[in-house]
């Protein structure tokens, strides 16, 4: 027996059909960007004409050249080496919130729960950028003076900062899987004589690896991608805003910058082609909660 | 619960107290602080090397932020080479301190601007900040750009050498905030070819529209001819773009202004900005200009059109000589030197009617000093006036004439001093660029080497020199806050005159309700005469 709804076949066809016209748009644009990134010319309208292949594009992103001739060289090692620290600390920082506190607010009872989870949600409403003013104040106020923190400080930051956004949904997620957990589960630990941490820690974490899977992957695209946060509060440049400091249509080499758009979406390609068997069965036990 | 009260006090001011103890080092003696320039640039470096070197300091870490095109990389490349040229003066007197430049180089100078702007209260922006004049005013406003105009007055030899209306463009109400990095002017070419073709004689004519004998009328005549003829596709290509100060050139050739230095405001002058609108309409309904072309995508169409013959007049920049030689607009390739001279003329903008004036437009490039700089240094505090006066004599340095020339050859730039257009006509010195045989920065050398190839030649110098009088008619864009806001109304209204959404005078009265519509900017923006009745277009 199936585990899901069942639609008659006869129209399977058309549902297929419907949704790959939904989604052409979107990937007729990525398409045209990768493959412009392997062009001489950009590829737009569907003027296959332009297409005139190269690897240069890719060549001169690596050696963080924004121009055919010269120009400041960028060390795009090092530029990618900054948003993996910022996308890997925020994920890091939100999956090790969010698995603790969700199974608080699903197991524990305490004053205020039914107002915090209320208020997750609340929370996640609020938007980055209306956020920004309020999250720049407290950054200059908790400013070090001290030249060798800065840098360092502002990588801790701008991941505390972006990470504190996504724990709300991620917090609601975590909950949704341990509800899944039959308390059963749990008793047997404790009647062992099992501290509630080394429940938490060696039976329930292991029953929810997909759904940390899942916010670990979600957090870590937030980080990567994130432009605000990144552009006011961190000194270093990411890739987000290497591309948005390098789009002037006028003189940029557009081809070259479609080689760092296709380069910013690696892992987002990566992590739905691999990961989308895990993320379908992390779903369907957030959902649950 | 008085206790928790009391506890909680005491703990605030032990924190209050902590905190101020926090980071706090133990006072060392502090040598002189102060610093007064004398105009001559080494005795005055040695000076500064000295009172860091007593100070304890033994390295000054800068940095500089610039931005545009990719050629135009001496923006940050002035300031690194100053830095070498300084650090072999101090270790030529033994003095043990040495200056670090990092650099920071983005193509977008409006998001680099932004970036300044959130960064600068924090202490991150950089200490060099090289951009548009027209940021200028609001930069100075907040105090996020040092007033150097103290500085200034021991060098008053090297600031009389700038042309005095760029150097205007450095001040806000009367003091001085950065010096002039370079410029640019905003010609007409014309295409040799197909002015032949069409039978117009392009030898006298940078003369005539000096004059203000070649009128917008008789371009209109020549574009519709060179279009009858079958010579080219088009009459005029110009360039699109919210807030581009090349289609403002029109309110200027037609007597108009942009701005009032009385109440401080904008002007909407209609008469004006109607002719420009007319002008635009008539050659768009007439097919000598496409409709669209606001819309045109810069690398695919705009440039391959000009470059590949297809129209006779064109408004674009003096960039576009070397842009065009580095990049791939004709046919899959660049042009080369020779094929730019055998193809392109080039003249001021002309004037709208007779006895108007013939004009261009400069949007001139400031080196700025940030008011923080230095501040990531040892003894900042202390040593403020000193790090500040070492900047200054930084960006003087980075205007040396040489680096000026520099920048304007492999930039196509125009130079902001007298010396270095003198430089830029100097054969020999051109062949020493060539051959990089310059007194540089190795890390300069090796970085402009490949553009420097490409650039540099006969060809190009001469074509500089030879558009430098263009400065003597050049106007700015307004530095005010709300221009680009009016600009982008302007944008909006040409866009819809030349797809013959709107007549002349629909688009006129679009933008004054436009304006109106916005209060800020009706109180930012004088509206000034009334549609001309009976202006007819092309005249004689």
């Amino acid at each position: 027996m199936k585990d899901v709804e069942t639609r008659p076949r006869k129209y399977e066809g058309i549902l297929i059909l419907a949704i790959f016209l939904a989604t052409l748009p979107l990937l007729i644009g990525f398409s045209l960007l990768i493959i412009s990134s392997f062009s001489k010319d950009m590829v737009t309208n569907f003027n296959f004409k332009s297409f005139h292949p190269t690897l240069e594009n890719w060549i001169n992103v690596f050696r963080g050249k924004l121009a055919i001739t010269g120009g400041v060289r960028v060390n795009m090692i090092r530029i990618v080496l900054n948003t993996l620290i910022v996308a890997l600390g925020v994920s890091g920082l939100v999956t090790l919130v969010s698995v603790m506190s969700g199974y608080a607010l699903s197991r524990m009872d305490f004053k205020g729960r039914k107002w915090m989870i209320v208020s997750l949600m609340l929370l996640h409403a609020f938007p980055g950028v209306a956020l920004i003013v309020g999250v720049y104040l407290l950054y200059r106020i908790s400013f070090p003076q001290g030249q060798d923190w800065v840098r360092l400080y502002s990588f801790i930051y701008v991941i505390f900062a972006r990470a504190a956004l996504e724990v709300p949904m991620s917090v609601w997620l975590m909950k949704g899987f341990f509800d899944t957990i039959p308390w059963e589960f749990e008793w047997s630990g404790i009647i062992d004589g099992a501290s509630r941490i080394t429940v938490w820690r060696k039976i329930m974490l292991p029953l929810i690896k997909p759904g940390i899977l899942a916010v670990a992957l979600f957090s870590f695209l937030a980080g990567w991608q994130d432009i605000i946060y990144v552009r006011t509060f961190l000194i270093d440049q990411t890739l987000a805003t290497f591309i948005e400091a390098n789009i002037e249509a006028e003189y940029t080499h557009m081809p070259l910058i479609a080689a760092a758009g296709t380069l910013y979406l690696l892992p987002t390609i990566i992590f739905f082609l691999t990961a989308q068997q895990i993320l379908l069965r992390g779903y369907s036990g957030g959902i649950k909660g | 619960m008085k206790w928790k009260a009391t506890l909680l006090m005491a703990i605030l001011v032990f924190a209050v107290v902590a905190s101020g103890c926090i980071g706090g080092t133990q006072e060392t003696k502090t040598e002189t602080t102060k610093v007064t320039l004398t105009g001559d640039f080494n005795k005055d470096v040695i000076e500064i090397g000295k009172i860091l070197e007593k100070n304890g300091i033994t390295e000054v870490k800068f940095s500089a932020w610039g931005s545009g095109d990719p050629n135009s990389v001496m923006r940050v490349y002035g300031i690194v080479d100053t830095a070498y040229k300084i650090n072999r003066i101090w270790k030529q007197n033994g003095i043990n301190v040495k200056i670090t430049v990092t650099t920071k180089y983005d193509q977008s100078f409006k998001d680099q601007y932004q970036e300044f702007l959130s960064k600068q209260p924090l202490g991150q922006a950089g200490d060099f900040f090289v951009n548009s004049y027209a940021f200028l005013p609001t930069l100075a406003e907040e105090g996020y750009i040092l007033d150097i105009t103290n500085y200034a007055k021991a060098y008053q030899n090297v600031i009389n050498d700038f042309y005095p209306n760029l150097l205007e463009a450095a001040k806000y109400k009367g003091k001085l905030y950065g010096l002039p990095q370079d410029t640019e002017a905003r010609p007409l070419y014309v295409r040799k070819d197909v002015a032949e073709c069409a039978g117009l004689d392009v030898t006298t004519l940078p003369e005539k529209v000096k004059a203000g004998e070649f009128t917008w009328s008789d371009v209109y005549y020549w574009a519709k001819k060179a279009k009858e003829k079958g010579c080219a596709e088009w009459g005029l290509i110009h360039r699109k773009g919210s807030a581009h100060p090349d289609l403002i050139q029109f309110i200027f050739a037609f007597n108009g202004k942009l701005y009032d230095p009385k109440t401080g405001k904008l002007v909407l002058d209609v008469p004006a900005v109607y002719k420009w609108l007319y002008v635009e309409w008539k050659f768009a309904q007439d097919g000598l200009l496409p409709k669209d072309i606001m819309s045109w995508d810069w690398a695919k169409q705009i440039h391959p059109t000009i470059v590949e013959g297809k129209t006779l007049f064109d408004i674009g920049g003096t960039w576009y000589w070397t842009e065009w030689q580095t990049k791939q607009y004709y046919h899959g390739r660049p042009l080369t030197p020779e094929e730019v001279k055998k193809w392109f003329a080039y003249t001021l903008f002309p004037a709208g009617e007779k006895g108007d004036k013939p004009v261009t437009l400069s949007q001139p490039f400031i080196w700025m000093i940030n008011s923080k700089a230095g501040q990531l240094n040892p003894k900042y505090e202390e040593l403020k006036d000193v790090y500040h006066a070492l900047a200054f004599l930084m960006i003087i340095k980075a205007s040396d004439p040489e680096i000026n020339a520099i920048h304007s050859v492999i930039s196509a730039h125009l130079p902001v001093r007298k010396e270095a257009a003198k430089l830029i006509k100097d054969e020999n010195w051109l062949n020493k660029l060539k051959n990089l045989d310059l007194d540089l920065a190795p890390e300069v050398k090796d970085n402009i080497k490949d553009i420097v190839e490409k650039t540099v030649n006969p060809i190009n110098a001469q074509f500089l020199a030879d558009v430098s009088y263009m400065l003597e008619y050049t106007h700015l864009a307004p530095a005010h806050p709300k221009y680009p806001a009016l600009a982008d109304i302007f944008k909006e209204a040409v866009d819809k005159v030349l797809r013959g959404e709107m007549t002349p005078e629909e688009a006129v009265k679009f933008i004054e309700e436009k304006i109106k519509a916005d209060k800020e900017l009706a109180d930012n923006v004088e509206i000034v005469g009334e549609i001309p009745k009976d202006w007819k277009f092309p005249q004689g």
